[in-house]
């Protein structure tokens, strides 16, 4: 374990990770594949899938252009093994038995070692992303004191097979391509893959109809039991230097060659489980069955158990906890595996559940694996290892099985999920550990709602678009995304906090002078150039008036960038008013209409706006639809109402912009619990155009 | 200040105050951060000044109602420690039968009649008679939740229950699933937390932390039929600590 230091704002050592853009290949079994062959990958960005290309793409070839495959005896092979094991080159993980089953486990010696095993109940993955994994450790007796915990140990995984080793590729591509995870490339850049070839074909994998019963790149070294004799195929220099320092091999000859050219070629024909549609269709059904009845009908017998997603391969969304010791001095922040179908998973501090629904959870996990990171990243997120149809009891887990259903009986019912293209630039370092920062200042707003003035104790200027937002850290408690309410471009930021959840409850209880964690800006923020001398039109619910705020300001600093400016806010009743010195001092400018309305008001209660709900501020409202952008952000369920009122007023759809809320834990795209369909809302959003969102099922 | 705490119980085996002792040197950092002041399986004074109240045990009796609704009244917080106490758990397989059935089954010929010792109600978990702030669900409890809960407490972070099944943690320990083993297994169905300290031994998960919110029961039992347990095993599986008449 090596420890950094994060203390002002020096945190995160850099180490520079080369991701190679150019041309595909997912791990076809001819190899040359790409996903453009069907023609429907829209939105793929399609790229070498491993970032350790540097590392993998060096198989070796011999003088006739043929793969040079060395061999060695049985003997010699567990002699080979058993080195590896005594002479220090890591921690040797290998297949062994699990009573009936098997399981990666550290070898102790050769004779553990079970090459002829079908399928482990957990994949490799668990030693690249644990399902364990303390990703920084602090003391919170002390102002600001955190330890990122990153694992530099070496590590030999032995015998991955094909479908595990692209598994392994597609994990690479999501954790060390945009955003990359500290703690995973430590892992990955540690860890030597020595692959197996299939011997024994698990009974509900269906690896050789996608082509992932073989693989040619992303492992060091590659070896085939033969019986007698072993075949190994080279990968890499490391695997090379492995093989040389450790074994006494010799060119494989003609024979073996063959018969390792045979046990790769008749290894389809093994498997007893087929698809009956190429995997390069997956993404058309997915399109045109949204709807289709087999979700509802499955989705019935489904446990919520989450087991499908925590023995896959190729699933890679996580779940961020604080543990604090008894001594309430030492904690620890821990990852740890979550799962799309766990009711939890979408919730947000406020209760509630974006994805309520057991049905839509269920039918979530086959749209991710076969059709949002197919758009997203250019690959199908499943390998065919068939874990997931092993370990479900009432047998609804298996892609093969859906896929195979609905191309037998399609809706055809297409409905599209783009996913904006949005770049913003943001951090790309040190991502998961937070900086210090230091309560400025704090005016309490309402019973519920407090704005605290932050400062980065590096000094930095934190730079950010309004509708951006930062996570907030306490330690010991935990992290929580706020939305940042100030304009940018000064030396402070501000926060408006609901008390609500874990951490904004304890960050109530903090004082001026106290230190909180930020990490951050994340998400896109408001298009400030593109409404550039457009008409305004603000419509606000509640807390939804913090990041309208930010824009706001930014707005009025500016004021001579825009044209009509109008803000609407309405809430629950009058005490519950947000930024009520901003809505006075905004309403005395005589270039702007302010109006605002409570659903409300008690009798006696001082109140000098409206009373009725926010969408009947819409209709008396004079403005020109065609000029005006409305920038509407509010609790979920006001959208719809607000919108309906807007389209009566005939307001185009290109000419209204939301913010949307949602789990976002991680901010940079990985830990899935703020997905919307294909959809990340802590990238693509939380500020959406209406035309891109409003047909997303999951949207409004 | 330390908060105050106090541990009482009522019909209970006290395993779980056990389990607290059990914490060993972690203890020490226990009566560190919080001041024990009734603890009757580990010292001998007592006090009812306190603000945080570990109750064990079902509850049975008016006498025992009366003296949990004193306890409530002194306690800013309210904890119910272990299945007894959280949801009935064994103590309610009784109410299966009528209180002079029961009676009569366990006394006999005893002279029990106007001694309110036995003067017995169809069993309570401590929710059914005073509000409950926070659960610590097990048979017994895990220690180290206890130790979190009170680490919890102690720095004002509200303690949360997993809202997932028994089998998230049992397939993160990498387990054979005890159905291939033929064994009968709660998990899918029990709120986790507990490691999946049963499957984790081989032995399938007997519900003692109680269903999830929203269990998928039906789609248990229908795991069950198909793995072939009849009706009665079912029924006597689903009531062990969770009975409720007419479970299934």
């Amino acid at each position: 374990m090596r420890a950094i230091l994060a203390h002002s704002g020096v945190h995160a050592q850099s180490r520079k990770f080369d991701i190679s853009m150019s041309g595909l290949i997912v791990g076809d079994h001819d190899g040359t594949r790409t996903l453009h062959s069907s023609g429907t990958w829209s939105h793929a960005v399609v790229r070498v899938l491993s970032g350790m290309k540097e590392r993998m793409g060096t198989v070796q070839h011999d003088e006739q252009g043929g793969i040079r495959i060395q061999a060695m005896s049985k003997r010699e092979w567990l002699n080979f093994v058993d080195r590896l094991i005594k002479e220090n080159e890591g921690e040797v993980i290998g297949v062994r038995a699990r009573g009936s089953r098997f399981q990666y486990a550290p070898l102790e010696s050769a004779e553990e070692l079970r090459l002829d095993y079908d399928v482990t109940i957990l994949p490799p993955k668990k030693y690249l992303l644990p399902t364990h994994e303390d990703l920084m450790t602090f003391d919170i007796s002390k102002p600001f004191e955190v330890l990122a915990n990153i694992d530099e140990g070496k590590r030999i995984l032995l015998g991955v097979h094909p479908y595990d080793v692209l598994a392994i590729q597609q994990m690479d591509e999501i954790y060390l391509g945009t955003h990359r995870d500290e703690h995973y490339d430590a892992r990955r850049k540690n860890t030597i893959i020595i692959a197996s070839d299939i011997l024994n074909v698990s009974e509900r994998s269906f690896a050789g109809s996608l082509g992932t019963h073989v693989v040619e790149t992303g492992f060091d070294l590659l070896v085939t039991d033969l019986g007698d004799t072993v075949a190994v195929t080279i990968g890499s220099e490391e695997g090379k230097r492995l093989l040389d320092t450790h074994s006494e091999t010799r060119e494989a000859t003609l024979e073996e060659k063959k018969h390792v050219k045979r046990l790769r070629k008749e290894l389809p024909s093994r498997y007893a489980r087929k698809l009956k549609v190429d995997k390069y269709m997956w993404q058309k059904l997915l399109e045109e069955n949204y709807d289709h009845p087999i979700w509802e009908e499955n989705s019935k017998k489904c446990l919520q158990c989450g087991s499908c997603t925590l023995v896959c391969p190729t699933c890679f969304c996580y779940d961020v906890d604080d543990v604090m010791s008894l001594n309430l001095k030492e904690g620890r922040r821990v990852r740890t595996w979550d799962g799309c179908l766990l009711r939890d998973f979408t919730r947000v501090a406020g209760g509630e559940i974006f994805r309520e629904n057991i049905k839509d959870r269920y039918r979530h996990r086959y749209y991710r694996k076969g059709l949002y990171l197919p758009m997203r990243n250019g690959f199908v997120a499943c390998v065919g290892c068939g874990r997931c149809a092993t370990q479900c009891l009432p047998d609804i887990a298996d892609p093969c099985e859906i896929m195979n259903t609905l191309a037998s009986f399609s809706m055809h019912e297409k409905v599209n999920f783009p996913i904006p293209d949005v770049k913003v630039a943001g951090v790309e370092e040190g991502l998961l550990i937070p900086e210090p920062a230091t309560i400025l200042r704090k005016e309490r707003q309402t019973d519920m709602e407090t704005l605290y003035e932050i400062r980065p104790d590096s000094g930095r200027r934190l730079e950010y678009r309004p509708g951006q937002f930062v996570e907030v850290s306490i330690f010991g408690v935990g992290e929580a995304p706020i939305s940042i309410a100030s304009s940018p471009g000064r030396d402070t930021f501000e926060l408006l906090v609901r008390r609500i959840g874990h951490v904004t409850t304890k960050l109530d209880t903090m004082k001026v002078g106290e230190k909180i964690g930020i990490r951050g800006p994340f998400g896109n923020g408001f298009d400030v150039s593109g409404i550039a001398g457009r008409d305004i039109l603000f419509i606000s619910g509640g807390c939804g008036l913090a990041p309208t705020r930010s824009l706001i300001e930014y707005v009025l600093e500016n004021r001579g960038d825009f044209g009509k400016v109008t803000i609407l806010y309405g809430c629950k009743e009058p005490g519950a008013v947000l930024f009520g010195n901003d809505l006075q001092e905004w309403s005395r400018k005589n270039d702007v209409l302010v109006k605002k309305t409570v659903d409300q008001c008690g009798e006696g209660e001082c109140w000098d706006g409206e009373v009725g709900l926010i969408t009947t501020l819409i209709p008396p409202l004079d403005f020109d639809p065609e000029r005006t952008i409305s920038i509407v952000v509010g609790p979920p369920v006001m959208y719809k109402f607000v919108i309906s009122e807007l389209k009566k007023k005939e307001v185009p759809d290109e000419n209204i912009v939301v913010s949307l809320e949602r789990r976002m834990k991680c901010g940079v795209g990985k830990c899935g619990h703020c997905q919307m369909n294909g959809i990340y809302v802590c990238l693509e959003g939380p500020v959406f155009r209406y035309t891109d969102v409003k047909d997303m099922p999951e949207a409004f | 200040m330390k908060p105050r705490v106090a541990f009482f119980d009522f019909a209970s085996c006290e395993g779980c105050q056990l389990q607290v002792i059990n914490l060993e040197e972690k203890i020490l950092d226990l009566i560190d951060v919080v001041e024990v002041v009734s603890f009757r399986e580990a010292m001998k004074e007592s006090s009812d000044d306190y603000d945080i109240a570990f109750v064990e045990g079902s509850i049975m009796r008016p006498m025992d109602e009366e003296r949990l609704k004193r306890i409530r009244k002194n306690a800013r917080i309210l904890v119910a420690l272990g299945a007894c106490a959280c949801i009935g758990g064994v103590n309610r397989l009784r109410n299966e039968w009528s209180v002079d059935e029961v009676k009569k089954e366990v006394y006999d010929e005893a002279d029990i009649e106007g001694n309110r010792l036995f003067d017995v109600f169809p069993t309570k978990a401590v929710d059914e008679v005073v509000d409950v702030d926070f659960r610590i669900p097990g048979c017994p409890i895990n220690r180290e939740e206890f130790a979190k809960v009170v680490a919890h407490l102690a720095i004002g972070k509200e303690p949360r229950l997993p809202s997932y099944p028994v089998c998230v943690e049992c397939k993160k320990n990498e387990n054979i699933c005890v159905f291939e083993l033929g064994k009968f297994c709660l998990g899918p169905v029990t709120r986790a937390g507990c490691n999946a300290i049963c499957p984790t031994h081989g032995d399938g998960c007997e519900g003692c932390r109680g269903y999830l919110d929203d269990p998928r029961m039906e789609a248990a039992k229908d795991v069950l039929r198909k793995y072939g347990v009849s009706f009665d095993e079912m029924m006597k599986r689903f009531n062990m600590f969770n009975y409720r008449k007419g479970a299934i």
